[in-house]
């Protein structure tokens, strides 16, 4: 079975973002481009089923990314995935999710799967809004939220799907494409042995000449634009009370409530 | 985009609060654009639910009751929803952000060639356009996007970010026919609830979560579960608590979790790095209780009592219980 990883790559999620006031833009000085962390389990997802299943399963990490993102494909690499395609050209910066959606389609048709895992939100845009357009894109079946995957194979996939109140027990042909949520398990940490490996394990690229679009990817096909940042409204310091028993914290916070009309 | 259409969630036969939000927003957007105001309501139970909504002011609320919207996982529901959309002509499509929202909201972008903005928790409506504003980057920025290139645009809403007004409905029910020639594959074979009541938990006007330093799973059902009860709304948790088992994934908020906007969050033993900040950071008032004075929640919580939560919270508990009787 051939399953694709798709993965975003984010500017580190751990380290406070500063938008400078004069450009409107997030200062980049000291970021670190870090895989997705929702696509860490994505990964482990897949290589959790790689490890189940045997035989000539293999686990390929793609990704829409500037050549710079390379170093960090690398780390998806060596937690174990055999190889990777990155879809990288100046024409797509600007692209939205529908335009990243589109394009990341064709190349995922090009690059072939028979089970296509993504994460289920990129933590830098939180739309959640690519999975679902390229399942629209690629015209495959579709499982949402997968906690667990219970069987792959035989043209055919049956999962566990988080809801908001337990789960669903949902099966669908393949190729599918699913994504999963951080249920499926702590993604796992690089062995040295693994680091060692991934520097000649095959990072193939792809670029627009490569694709068959019939439309403008990039900021010209891009459906939104950004007319506007600001920063966020800043939250003054906490008023801090040291309660020396339960009564007088409670107390506080009580007379807080009150305060604020909220009791 | 001319007119407005609200995508409804609902389950186990109630509508989730969002959808008034939407409803009394769609109201707005549709007289700025010049358009009219309407709302879809798929699967077993719609009729009833679109009589819950005729409160509010719609002008036309498509319903179905078609079973084959909770048997096949949403292929059904995007059918119907580009139906209405394509007979509606262009419209700005309002989701909730919950996890059906995104699903629903990516397909039916992709299927109507329209822009997505995500997370959205302001419109401005000028010169006859609707711009879509909210948070991106961790709340790091706040980016205010409109749409191009495209008759339809759709958005996906924080619950709790608008307010929900009754009234003025006078709205007309359309029946929808199910699109013919359609085959659907992936199906719902079983449904299991875990957690009973903890629906909607983006939704509740007060959250009241746990972190580390509630010790294990029994705090969260013996001490905070009363005090959430008592206030009116939910219990929550960081991911260090989901990550260790003590409470479902489901009820975890933060960057990799579920981002809150209630009135009141208040956060029992949750130290506030920038992994809980990011789901909880637009909430009204925010209030910590944690044995640690320097934790990095003081630098935005509007009051942090420091002392030990274990006595803390049963006795804030029975002032909320009191406080409730008398009133």
């Amino acid at each position: 079975m051939k399953i694709v990883v798709s993965v975003k790559l984010v500017p580190d999620t751990n380290a406070a973002k500063r938008i400078d006031p004069g450009t409107k833009r997030l200062v980049r000085t000291g970021l670190e481009t870090v895989l997705n962390p929702f696509d860490e389990y994505a990964i482990e997802a897949a290589l959790q089923l790689k490890e189940k299943l045997g035989g000539d399963t293999t686990v390929t990490i793609f990704t829409m990314a500037p050549e710079s993102g390379k170093e960090t494909v690398r780390k998806a690499l060596a937690m174990g995935a055999d190889d990777a395609v990155m879809l990288t050209d100046a024409g797509l910066e600007g692209s939205d999710v529908w335009a990243t959606s589109y394009a990341m389609a064709q190349a995922l048709e090009k690059t072939g799967f028979d089970l296509l895992i993504a994460g289920g939100l990129a933590d830098d845009g939180n739309s959640g809004g690519v999975p679902g357009a390229l399942t629209e894109y690629l015209g495959v079946p579709a499982i949402t939220n997968v906690r667990k995957i219970e069987e792959a194979g035989d043209g055919k996939i049956k999962t566990q799907r988080e809801t908001d109140s337990g789960y669903q027990v949902v099966s669908g042909p393949l190729p599918a494409l699913i994504t999963v949520t951080m249920a499926v398990g702590e993604p796992r940490y690089a062995s040295l042995k693994g680091i060692m490996g991934a520097k000649k394990k095959t990072i193939a690229t792809m670029s627009l000449p490569d694709l068959d679009l019939d439309r403008a990817v990039g900021t010209d096909g891009a459906k939104t634009e950004v007319l506007e940042i600001s920063a966020p409204k800043v939250r003054e310091k906490a008023r801090v009370v040291e309660a020396a028993d339960g009564a007088t914290g409670a107390q506080a916070i009580f007379d807080f409530l009150r305060e604020r009309k909220l009791v | 985009m001319q007119h407005v259409i609200v995508f409804v969630e609902h389950k186990a036969g109630q509508t989730r609060k969002v959808t008034y939000e939407l409803a009394t927003e769609a109201r707005k957007i549709a007289d700025a654009l010049g358009g009219k105001a309407h709302a879809v309501v798929l699967g077993p139970g719609s009729s009833s639910l679109a009589e819950q909504l005729e409160n509010y002011p719609l002008d036309v609320i498509h319903v179905t009751d078609d079973a084959d919207v909770d048997k096949y996982l949403y292929d059904p529901a995007i059918d119907y929803l580009e139906a209405v959309a394509k007979s509606t002509g262009p419209a700005l499509i309002l989701l909730p952000n919950t996890m059906l929202g995104r699903d629903v909201a990516g397909r039916i972008a992709a299927r109507l060639n329209a822009g997505l903005n995500s997370d959205v928790t302001a419109f401005q409506l000028e010169g006859g356009k609707a711009v879509s504003v909210g948070p991106k980057l961790q709340g790091s920025t706040v980016v205010a996007s409109g749409f191009k290139n495209t008759e339809y645009g759709v958005a996906t809403v924080r619950p709790n970010a608008f307010d929900a007004q009754a009234g003025g409905g006078s709205a007309h029910i359309a029946n929808l026919e199910k699109p013919a020639g359609k085959a659907y594959a992936v199906v719902v074979e079983n449904e299991v609830e875990e957690a009973s009541g903890e629906m909607g938990l983006e939704e509740a006007p007060v959250v009241v979560s746990g972190g580390r330093g509630l010790g294990g799973p029994d705090p969260f059902t013996s001490l905070l579960k009363p005090l959430a009860d008592a206030l009116g709304g939910a219990v929550g948790a960081s991911r260090a608590a989901a990550d260790a088992g003590w409470v479902p994934y489901s009820l975890q908020i933060g960057q990799t979790g579920k981002v809150v906007s209630p009135q009141l969050y208040i956060a029992v033993g949750i130290s506030g790095a920038i992994q809980h900040k990011v789901g909880m950071q637009t909430s009204g008032t925010i209030i910590a209780v944690n044995r640690d004075a320097t934790v990095p929640i003081g630098e935005f919580a509007d009051l942090l009592v420091v002392g030990d939560l274990f006595q803390i919270i049963p006795e804030l508990t029975n002032m909320v219980q009191g406080a409730k009787a008398h009133a």
